[in-house]
């Protein structure tokens, strides 16, 4: 805008005059209005907290009238019970020591009996020669503040009981799982007569519900059998194809314990229930134990479906795969070929069953090779001749240095012939 | 890690399906998906290209099987081409090897 010549000047003088007029009085001009309905309460006391001066804001709060509170009440006697006595051991003494404080949480209780969360802040006036003369206070409303704190403590309330009821979920589930887990392994291993047996477990998997299994059990008087395979895949879908295995299994050998009919029952049995576009399988190693307490040998016979060959530790230090090539993964084709095997445990021998999270843990720099079957062979060969339970732990030794590189589930079972042992086959 | 790329060509015997990078627990659905839309007649022959597959683990073996499996419910054969070493490898333990026909390339797998 510009202005157009002097005459205007005067005209636009009484413009600014009047809408300042307007302006004051929709500014509240009068102090004493601004001081008697402000948003807030306005309380002065003299220094023994006797009420000098309160504006309508607080009184209409309370729900009293002036001349029943000047002169006639205290500070105290606006506050609750429990505001009395917070404001005798800390908001007085502190207001003494500090000459102000603000916006401490206390409730007035007005007229009626009602309860009012108000903040409170208060500063003390000087007179001119620094003695106290009184203290000003002001009452902010502060229900909207308590009921959005009261808000917020019932939604933590809330927050604390759903996680409590999640813990307890969780731990009534890992209880489940526990139960689930114990029935696909074995707790302890039988004694077999004349053998020595150890094996390990170690699962990947966060819920502990691995893919990998084993078991040794007594087939008759004299025979036990023992298997040891991988399910593809992790979690509870691989553990409901460990338990059909495990259980097809045992099932299978009691009906006939010959390693390839075993297998090939239990192929059926995971071809039937898993056929189709989401194909579920598994690799193992089936075989059957022979002591003869005359010899103290024992005789193996084992049949593999597409798992990693057998390693076989003797006496003399030396270490040899036990090869049954051409066994097919189990559960992919109706009638699968299995490969069978045959050795004798002399004393001092151990035969070592494992799955490929042994052998194709992450190694090296950047955990980028693979640990592979010749460095397996050559650490049992290193192992040879020593007992089950020895190898076992120096195998565990080696799992626990793979650290993170380990990233498949790994069971080992190793089946053993003591070293230094009579002819009767009677352990001791 | 380098994700997986398929592509899928026709030859004269079938659906050739070129399988790059990684076929693992991750990335072994794509080619589930792939494979569960891809239209074979009765006779043809699906050939996986592997040439250039990186890395397969037991759910990419796993997606060898489905590809084997749908080709014959279609009446269709299936075949491998160009299985790298360390594939091979676990394909001879798990036996595998005996049920895919193996091709040194596409172009012998594809009779070109």
């Amino acid at each position: 805008m510009c202005r157009t010549g002097q005459q205007s000047d005067p005209h636009d003088a009484g413009g600014e005059k009047t809408s300042d007029a307007a302006f004051a009085a929709l500014l509240e001009d009068s102090t004493e209005e601004l001081y008697e309905c402000a948003p807030c309460g306005y309380l002065s006391t003299l220094m023994d907290g006797t009420i000098a001066k309160i504006n309508k804001t607080l009184l209409d709060w309370l729900g009293l009238e002036r001349e029943a509170v000047v002169g006639r009440m205290r500070f105290t006697d606006l506050l609750t019970m429990g505001g009395k006595l917070y404001h005798e051991t800390h908001f007085a003494p502190l207001l003494r020591m500090q000459g102000e404080l603000g916006g401490v949480a206390l409730e007035i209780r007005k007229a009626d009996g009602v309860r009012m969360p108000v903040l409170v802040s208060s500063v003390v006036k000087h007179g001119a020669t620094g003695e106290p003369l009184l203290i000003r206070t002001t009452f902010f409303d502060a229900r909207d503040r308590r009921a959005y704190e009261e808000e917020l403590l019932r939604a933590r309330k809330a927050a604390e009981e759903a996680h409590r009821q999640a813990e307890a979920d969780r731990a009534r589930l890992q209880d489940a799982l526990a139960v689930l887990q114990s029935s696909l392994l074995p707790d302890i291993l039988p004694r077999i007569p004349g053998m020595e047996t150890a094996a390990h477990y170690r699962t990947a998997s966060p819920d502990r519900l691995g893919g990998d299994f084993y078991d040794v059990f007594p087939i008759d008087a004299t025979r036990f059998a023992f298997f040891l395979g991988d399910v593809c895949g992790k979690g509870p879908q691989a553990a409901a194809v460990t338990s059909l295995t495990r259980y097809t299994l045992r099932a299978a050998a009691l009906h006939d314990p010959d390693p390839v009919s075993a297998l090939s029952t239990l192929n059926r049995a995971v071809h039937e229930r898993y056929s189709g576009g989401d194909p579920r399988y598994c690799t193992a190693i089936f075989g059957t134990l022979e002591p003869d307490p005359g010899t103290g040998q024992v005789t193996v016979r084992l049949a593999s479906g597409g798992h990693p060959p057998a390693l076989v530790l003797r006496a003399d230090g030396t270490a040899d795969f036990l090869p049954t090539p051409g066994g097919l993964l189990i559960g992919i084709l109706p009638n699968a070929p299995f490969a069978p095997a045959t050795t004798t445990l002399g004393p001092g021998d151990t035969l070592l069953l494992y799955t490929d999270g042994l052998t194709e843990a992450r190694t090296g720099e950047g955990r980028s090779a693979l640990y592979g079957d010749e460095a397996l062979r050559a650490f049992a060969t290193d192992h040879a001749g020593r007992p089950p339970s020895a190898v076992m732990e120096a195998l565990t030794g080696l799992l626990d240095g793979f650290g993170d590189g380990l990233d498949d589930d790994t069971a080992l079972l190793a089946l053993g012939v003591p070293a230094a042992r009579p002819t009767t086959g009677t352990p001791t | 890690m380098s994700p997986l790329n398929l592509a899928v060509r026709d030859a004269p015997t079938g659906p050739v399906v070129e399988v790059k990078g990684e076929l693992d627990y991750d990335t072994s659905a794509d080619l589930r998906d792939l494979l569960a839309a891809l239209p074979l007649k009765p006779g043809q022959r699906l050939v996986l290209d592997l040439a250039r597959m990186e890395f397969c683990d037991s759910s990419g073996i796993s997606t060898l099987i489905v590809a084997r499996n749908h080709a014959q419910s279609a009446g269709a054969d299936v075949a491998l081409a160009a299985v790298p070493a360390s594939t091979l490898r676990v394909l001879r333990v798990v036996g595998l090897d005996q049920i895919f026909p193996l091709h040194p390339d596409a172009e012998s797998a594809t009779g070109t």
